[in-house]
């Protein structure tokens, strides 16, 4: 069993606009009406729980919830096929995420993220609680996304060591100081989230060097497998025994909607490796689940046969 | 068809020795009625309603006469309520759990949910692990 841990989810809403209008002067423009929109459960431990969902796998997404968006968020997993067990906090709403998508400017999306709600510390206990009893059934457990405010930045770390300690995998898609934190428990996979920040404490992560550089340290300490993005159609992907460049044949104008694509991507590959399958037909798989999720409306591609078919397009260089 | 095709994957539960009024607050958060109980391993060991712990903040009452109406007033209602808000759950819980498991048939899930008059129906696996709950509004949207 998969169990995902998304601390801080969201309502995602995605505008899609001809051109977003930002007044600088009162007497400006400044209404920008949207030609589509969408409104779905976010949080990357819940966008990497919809997608296995629709490959198929059974898994269970755990966090915190709050208020009217938080019944948003679990009625969606739901109605996905998601196990949910959730914590209800009582100090507000559940977080919205916004994110305008400009017309052939797709692949630059604006993303504002709101900050989420304090967890107290009795509903941190009665999260620990469940997550122990979910280690018993798991055989893996994906920690992902930011925390809400004010917790520990140790958490990742402290569930990840949890999650070894039972014998269960870990993989972890966050950004600069929870991940940081969370390395010395050594996860099975690490994806740094380099959409706010290209550097990570005493990593820096802007060019190929850089990231192989970090990520030959970081299998050093324990790391299995480091994937990081380099470029919208890319990634470079570090194990003890190699280094690869992995890249798709696409072009960033066919680009829809990039929200949940990185989260396709590593969803793709522990859904191979779950099944048995070798590191390169993992890595091939989730970045063709991470294109074609780029190419869609939706934010997670759910059509396996597709994804099989845009293998092809994925090229793996050894580095 | 099974009861693990209709019911909604969802394991919201408490352990037993977690306070009343926490339960009181997950059930208004998570808009449930009743929750089931679990220990360490996620087996269900017992239930508990809102109309337990209205049965145990006023018994006479509810023995008796099974109205609120003769509930002389709200502030009584609120002082026992406050008496056992700090009572674990095992206090107040049914160890006799009704349940069903995963790969029992839809049938028999309504039977017990019509039969004994329960709002949901909680789905284990066969090692006794929570894995659901089958409510009455999930009958109802299958059999339409």
């Amino acid at each position: 069993m998969i169990v995902t841990v998304t601390p801080n989810p969201s309502v995602d809403e995605v505008y899609w606009v001809d051109r977003l209008k930002i007044g600088k002067e009162t007497q400006e423009e400044y209404l920008t009406r949207a030609t589509d929109s969408d409104i779905s459960a976010g949080g990357k431990g819940i966008n990497i729980s919809i997608f296995l969902a629709r490959m198929g796998l059974e898994n269970i997404a755990m966090g915190f919830v709050g208020g009217y968006t938080g019944h948003v968020v679990v009625r969606a997993l739901r109605d996905e096929g998601v196990t949910t067990n959730f914590v209800w906090t009582g100090s507000g709403e559940t977080r919205i995420n916004l994110t305008v998508l400009e017309h052939g400017r797709e692949h630059i999306p604006i993303l504002i993220d709101g900050p989420g709600v304090a967890v107290a510390e009795a509903e941190m206990n009665r999260f620990m609680r469940c997550y122990r009893r979910m280690l018993k059934v798991a055989d893996w457990v994906v920690l992902a996304g930011s925390l809400p405010p004010q917790v520990n930045l140790a958490f990742y770390y402290e569930l990840a060591k949890l999650a070894k300690q039972a014998g269960v995998k870990v993989a972890v898609s966050a950004g600069a100081s929870c991940l940081t934190h969370c390395l010395p428990a050594a996860p099975n996979i690490v994806k740094p989230d380099t959409r706010e920040h290209l550097s990570f404490e005493w990593m820096k992560l802007r060019t190929k060097e850089e990231i192989i550089n970090a990520g030959k340290r970081i299998v050093q300490d324990g790391v299995e497998i480091m994937i990081v993005s380099h470029e919208v159609t890319g990634d470079i992907v570090i194990t003890r025994d190699n280094i690869w460049e992995i890249n798709a044949r696409v072009q960033t104008t066919q680009f829809r909607n990039l929200v949940g694509a990185d989260d396709a991507l590593l969803g793709g590959v522990i859904y191979q490796i779950h099944n048995g399958a070798g590191i390169e037909q993992a890595l091939r798989f989730g970045l063709a689940a991470g294109i074609l999720s780029a190419e869609s409306r939706e934010k997670v591609c759910g059509d396996k046969g597709k994804i099989e078919h845009e293998m092809a397009n994925i090229t793996l260089k050894r580095i | 068809m099974k009861v693990g095709e209709i019911m909604t994957r969802d394991l919201t539960s408490v352990e037993k020795d977690i306070p009343v009024k926490e339960l009181i607050f997950i059930l208004d958060s998570a808009k449930m009625s009743n929750m089931p109980v679990v220990d360490e391993e996620g087996k269900l060991i017992a239930f508990i309603s809102e109309k337990d712990i209205i049965k145990a903040a006023l018994p006479g009452y509810f023995e008796m006469l099974h109205s609120t109406s003769f509930i002389p007033d709200m502030n009584q209602f609120a002082k026992k309520l406050g008496q056992i808000a700090d009572d674990p759950v095992e206090r107040h819980m049914h160890p006799d759990v009704i349940c069903v498991e995963v790969d029992d048939d839809d049938l028999q899930a309504a039977d017990l949910i019509i039969r004994k008059n329960l709002k949901s129906l909680p789905v284990i696996d066969a090692e006794r692990r929570l894995v659901g709950v089958v409510k009455r509004i999930d009958l109802l949207h299958h059999l339409l």
